[in-house]
């Protein structure tokens, strides 16, 4: 091959043969890498075997049905919690960015007042709320259609849980919308203007779904924070993954292998939450990215076929 | 308005301007941009307008579908005020929803596209007749598919905004803007975000749809375009209307020594 052959548009272009060299070895970084082997087996193995930590217990107790149905509490908290969240956060984040200082201003209080405050102290406060109040002639926005079948008291704890949780979030949640309306370059509001889209048809079509690659990553975020949140609602009686766990060990004094069984818990359920936000974020990327991220399906198949090059190209030298 | 002062016909059929400016006036603060505009758009008239950066040209464009407030003077199009009503002898400002319906007959296409990124070419083309006229989604969809062919697009319906080139997305935003049905057509400086390859193909679009008789207002730098396609040159210079006229006076005689500057500094690039 020459470089002629490159120049000559009569001839076909030859692919060059590529480089075949040894690679450089990394003797530190193995070192290291057994360092972290042997320290996490040791761990693992402490773990599974001390009778302290009870882990069979704990194994046992996961799918016990109290456990189950706590479970099931804490992520019903969850979406409600977060719903919430979202749908107070955009419409502060709207009125935030208002023109009119009273909506501007009762927003900016808004947030000033439930990020100011622990969400512990709001918990408690919404819980301790019916004993002084004796007549509420605005109604709660719960209708009584998700209401579990257990007496009174738990329902109060619950909304109590609900509103507390909720309310604190939207304040959290509106920093996150204004920030991604802010994101949004204001070309695309004026585009939207010139073709004669209202207000509110720009903001639900253009400029909140352009928002949403900003606002999803936190949101995640957030979600998965609030679902290790709700184990507070436990101190105001709600029976979620950490409340029922607490009953059991009242009962049993099996505390440690109870906290494993409600971290475990926890542990799947941000797992499965923080896939959902992988795929997510992908999804609201369409548009700004030329190629979409790979899956971790994609992922996996191509850290294979690296795998074999390289084997094949080591096993040629 | 009352039922027997509104708009009969449009401004094609009963012959007044399509754009009317009577001593507009728009300040920045302290900044005077637009110093008392006095311009008339017939129907179906191509105009352009030149002048250096600074001299009230974009600001007087975006006046017209009210993306900037007239502070002075009054400007109407095809015979209705632009963001105001007049009942009595007093201007009473117009609702969003006014304004909007307004904006709906009005197309504009901007210097950096402003096309929707999470959007198809062809969801930008129809995402304002569905959501705005509310036509029926099949004959829109039959339209935007018509439109992004004349303007040569029709292998890229599919396409998001990032996977196409400049020229390409500003074609699109014509179809976009097209896609409205437009009586009139904005133009701010289409082509000065371009690659100096791709302004060519953009530039056809434009003198395409001038020889369709389409009304046209065209801020821009493109001394060519403006001598080929314009039927009238108006030269800005700040905050005023410094020469006005056919192409073969304004560009081949100017009259101002501001304006023969201008052309020199133009011609150059």
């Amino acid at each position: 091959m020459s470089p002629a052959d490159t120049l000559d548009p009569g001839t076909p272009r030859v692919r060059p043969e590529a480089i075949r060299a040894v690679p450089v070895r990394h003797p530190g970084r193995w070192v290291s890498a057994a360092i972290v082997l042997v320290v996490a087996a040791q761990l693992a193995h402490w773990f599974f075997t001390n009778d302290g930590i009870g882990f069979s217990t704990a194994r046992h107790y996961l799918f016990d049905h109290s456990i189950v149905m706590g479970v099931g509490v804490t992520l019903k908290l969850t979406v409600i919690a977060m719903v919430m969240g979202v749908v107070i956060g955009v419409a502060l984040a709207v009125m935030r960015l208002s023109a009119n200082p009273i909506l501007s201003g009762g927003a900016w209080l808004y947030i000033w007042f439930f990020r100011g405050t622990p969400v512990y102290v709001q918990l408690l406060f919404w819980y301790s709320l019916p004993n002084v109040v004796n007549r509420i002639s605005l109604g709660i926005p719960f209708g009584p259609s998700w209401l579990p079948q257990d007496p009174k008291e738990l329902v109060t704890a619950l909304v109590a849980a609900c509103l507390g949780l909720g309310l604190n979030e939207g304040a959290y949640m509106a920093e996150i919308a204004r920030a991604g309306i802010l994101s949004v370059d204001q070309g695309q509001d004026e585009a939207a203007c010139a073709l004669g889209m209202n207000r509110l048809q720009t903001m639900r079509r253009i400029i909140l779904p352009q928002a949403m690659k900003v606002i999803i990553p936190p949101t995640g975020n957030e979600t998965i924070s609030m679902l290790k949140t709700t184990s507070l609602a436990a101190t105001i009686t709600v029976a979620e993954t950490l409340g029922v766990a607490q009953r059991i060990y009242g009962r049993t004094l099996e505390v440690i292998p109870l906290l494993v069984t409600a971290s475990i818990w926890y542990l799947f359920l941000t797992s499965v939450l923080s896939v959902g936000q992988y795929y997510l974020e992908r999804r609201y990327a369409r548009g700004s990215l030329r190629n979409l991220p790979p899956t971790p399906r994609q992922k996996a198949i191509e850290l294979v076929r690296n795998w074999q090059a390289s084997r094949a190209r080591k096993a040629a030298l | 308005m009352s039922a027997d002062t509104a708009p009969l016909a449009t401004a094609a059929t009963s012959g007044r301007p399509m754009v009317e400016a009577q001593g507009v006036h728009k300040w920045f603060g302290k900044l005077e941009v637009l110093q008392g505009i006095d311009l008339e758009v017939q129907p179906r008239e191509v105009m352009c307008l030149i002048g250096p950066s600074g001299s009230g040209k974009s600001t007087f464009l975006r006046c017209i579908n009210h993306l900037e407030k007239v502070d002075a003077g009054r400007l109407s199009v095809d015979g209705a005020l632009v963001g105001y009503r007049e009942v009595g002898n007093k201007l009473h400002e117009l609702r969003d929803r006014e304004v909007a319906k307004a904006r709906q007959d009005i197309g504009m296409v901007f210097q950096r596209f402003n096309l929707f990124p999470h959007m198809t070419a062809l969801g930008n083309v129809m995402e304002a007749p569905i959501k705005v006229r509310r036509e029926p989604k099949g004959e829109v969809r039959a339209r935007a598919e018509q439109l992004l062919e004349r303007v040569g697009l029709s292998d890229k319906l599919a396409s998001y905004p990032a996977q196409l080139s400049g020229g390409q997305q500003q074609r699109v935003a014509i179809a976009r803007a097209l896609a409205m049905k437009p009586k009139l057509m904005l133009f701010d400086e289409p082509t000065s975000a371009l690659d100096p390859e791709l302004v060519g193909e953009v530039l056809e679009v434009m003198r395409d749809l001038a020889s369709d008789g389409m009304t046209m207002i065209v801020v821009t730098h493109e001394m060519g375009f403006a001598r080929r396609v314009a039927d009238r040159i108006v030269f800005m210079d700040q905050g005023v209307v410094a020469e006005a006229g056919p192409p073969s006076t304004v560009l081949e005689n100017p009259a101002t020594a501001r304006l023969r500057q201008f052309i020199q500094q133009v011609g150059e690039h």
